[in-house]
């Protein structure tokens, strides 16, 4: 403690407004994030197996326009999709399990933050990683795409463009909520990492065993209806046995329903009932 | 921010303004009530928050920060009502939580800044905020390593930190010297009593009695879920008006004759037998201390001592408990 022994001292500072802590929480997620190694490791793979070789392809193969059927097949094939799913499961499943195992939550709460801003400080942050491999690449790749095509339909190209952002800004969302849903189950990371995986790899088995009797159970599957959604967004149109409604209700429960539980078990976590 | 933490809305004991005041407070879990009418004024200064184990503190504290719904009643900080207004209530107040709850895997700066953020400080703010915080505590170069090689006592100093890395105006602290050494203990207690003098209102719910009789100014003790009994610290512990200690010593049969004769003259409100060669009692109506004395060398036993009663803070907490003592005492 020194000779002199340290007094306290009031703080005279300004306190910035409540409904902006969130973002305290999001950068703190977002800057912890892109340090992890397991995270390094999967976007530089991802950068290398699903981005760059698109891109030097359609860079070096001559393109009049950016073409639905291009960006297609090179986000729709499933690849992007699943690395999407390994990317989530590895940033999600310290975001919830880690304060669950500590007991930190109470660090949280004792302050003026609410369950909802909690949730959506994690979130950000968990998407902002996400968009660096799922939102930004694919983007950029139109961009060069369109940079080198050697026609001057550029508005077919922009519209391919709009298509890609949709599809990208999906592909972010869509496996985050339930990574933190099973995040929000367990203390271990390693158990929300796996859980989260093994969720979506038994979703994409069932769908298998029973889309041999009817091939529209390849819809519960999350990486075929991401697969087949992306298709109808480029393309236009669906598989005949498709339900377009189904599609949409599986691809909207997978981000809801996630959503929803773990912000009720939160709730339930912070008042110890 | 709208409101006011330092109004103060009456006063206890015509001393320190009322900070936290619950009125008829019920939170039940299922079918235990851990709160069952709970009415306390608790005013400014170090306030002892007694009860053992279930008694309903924690309880207390979570419903006051506005985490619990309150089944009936009402829970008022600083003028704010812990139910509706519970956000203001949280920026202005510091949590320090008995259990282990930090994170492991960053270090103390990384930590106590972060918080400070949540709290609504600047990041640089935070930073520096942090660091001053750490040197008042007593944490040192470690507050770089990752907390979870950091020993119970660190842990509680870090703890206690990040609770004021924000210059909160209300503390609650949950058993902060839990698990410490006498050093550590000795170290906390200090600088809790620091904090207190820059007008802080800072309750500390605590088994250790002898912490609490040490720093506080008032005593809420808390039973059931209920209020058994609260006080400053010096009417609580100073004995009833007119009850005195009184120690004899002599052989059993001379002890004997000197128990009937002074039943003549005084109250004996209670006896303790020691070994069969001394009694100590306390008596009420013995103002006159030299019939006593008399009595004594009357019946050849010695007076060993004769004072006002004087309490503990161990006593007032069984008296309390053993149901409110000597007339309400």
């Amino acid at each position: 403690m020194g000779i002199n022994p340290i007094e306290y001292h009031p703080w005279k500072g300004e306190r910035t407004a409540q409904n902006l802590r969130l973002y305290v929480i999001a950068r703190s997620v977002f800057r912890h994030k892109v340090r992890s190694t397991g995270v390094i490791i999967f976007m530089v793979l991802g950068f290398l197996l699903v981005h760059t070789l698109n891109m030097l392809l359609f860079v070096l193969v001559p393109h009049e326009r950016l073409e639905n059927s291009d960006m297609s097949s090179y986000l729709a094939n499933g690849t992007f999709a699943i690395f999407a799913m390994l990317l989530a499961a590895v940033v999600t499943s310290d975001l919830i399990s880690e304060d669950l195992a500590s007991s930190s939550f109470v660090l949280y709460f004792s302050r003026a933050l609410k369950v909802r801003d909690y949730l959506a400080g994690k979130t950000a942050g968990a998407l902002l990683v996400m968009s660096l491999m799922c939102a930004i690449p694919p983007v950029v790749v139109a961009f060069v795409s369109i940079a080198t095509q050697s026609g001057n339909d550029y508005s077919y190209s922009l519209g391919v463009l709009g298509k890609t952002v949709l599809v990208g800004a999906l592909v972010t969302v869509f496996f985050v909520p339930f990574g933190l849903m099973i995040s929000s189950f367990t203390k271990r990371k390693s158990y929300a990492a796996v859980g989260t995986f093994m969720s979506f790899f038994v979703l994409y088995i069932v769908a298998g065993i029973f889309s041999e009797f009817d091939k529209a159970w390849r819809i519960i599957s999350p990486i075929d209806s991401l697969s087949i959604l992306f298709n109808w967004l480029y393309e236009g149109d669906v598989p005949s046995y498709v339900d377009e409604g189904a599609l949409v209700a599986i691809v909207a429960s997978l981000i809801i329903v996630p959503a929803a539980v773990v912000y009720f078990r939160l709730t339930r976590q912070v008042v110890g009932k | 921010m709208a409101g006011d933490m330092t109004a103060g809305k009456g006063t206890a004991s015509g001393v320190n303004p009322i900070h936290v005041s619950a009125r008829d407070v019920a939170v039940s879990f299922g079918p235990v009530m851990a709160l069952d009418g709970f009415t306390a004024d608790i005013p400014r200064g170090i306030v002892g928050l007694l009860g053992p184990n279930g008694a309903g503190k924690s309880t207390f504290i979570k419903a006051s920060l506005g985490l619990l719904t309150l089944d009936k009643g009402s829970i008022s900080v600083g003028g704010l009502d812990s139910q509706t207004q519970s956000l203001l209530i949280r920026d202005s107040i510091g949590y320090m939580p008995e259990h282990d709850c930090l994170i492991p895997s960053v270090n103390a700066v990384e930590l106590v800044s972060y918080l400070g953020m949540i709290s609504g400080m600047a990041s640089l703010d935070a930073m520096q905020r942090s660091h001053e915080m750490l040197d008042f505590v007593g944490i040192g170069e470690e507050r770089y390593r990752p907390i979870k090689s950091y020993s119970t006592g660190m842990k509680q100093k870090v703890k206690l930190a990040q609770t004021i890395v924000h210059d909160p105006k209300l503390l609650f602290l949950d058993e902060p010297t839990s698990g410490m050494d006498p050093q550590g203990r000795e170290e906390l207690l200090g600088l809790v009593k620091k904090m207190a003098s820059s007008e802080k209102t800072i309750i500390v719910s605590s088994h250790i009695l002898q912490d609490v009789e040490r720093i506080c100014d008032y005593a809420v003790i808390i039973n059931n879920g209920k209020l058994v009994r609260s006080g400053e610290m010096k009417t609580l512990l100073a004995g009833e008006e007119g009850v005195r200690s009184l120690t004899v010593r002599g052989p059993a049969a001379a002890l004997s004759g000197y128990v009937r004769a002074l039943e003549q003259i005084c109250q004996i409100i209670d006896k303790r037998d020691e070994v069969g060669e001394q009694i100590t009692f306390l008596v009420r109506g013995c103002e006159d201390g030299k019939k006593v004395f008399r009595l004594a060398a009357e019946n050849g036993v010695q007076v060993r001592s004769l004072h006002p009663e004087r309490l503990d803070l161990e006593e007032v907490f069984l008296r309390a408990f053993r149901g409110g003592g000597r007339d309400g005492h």
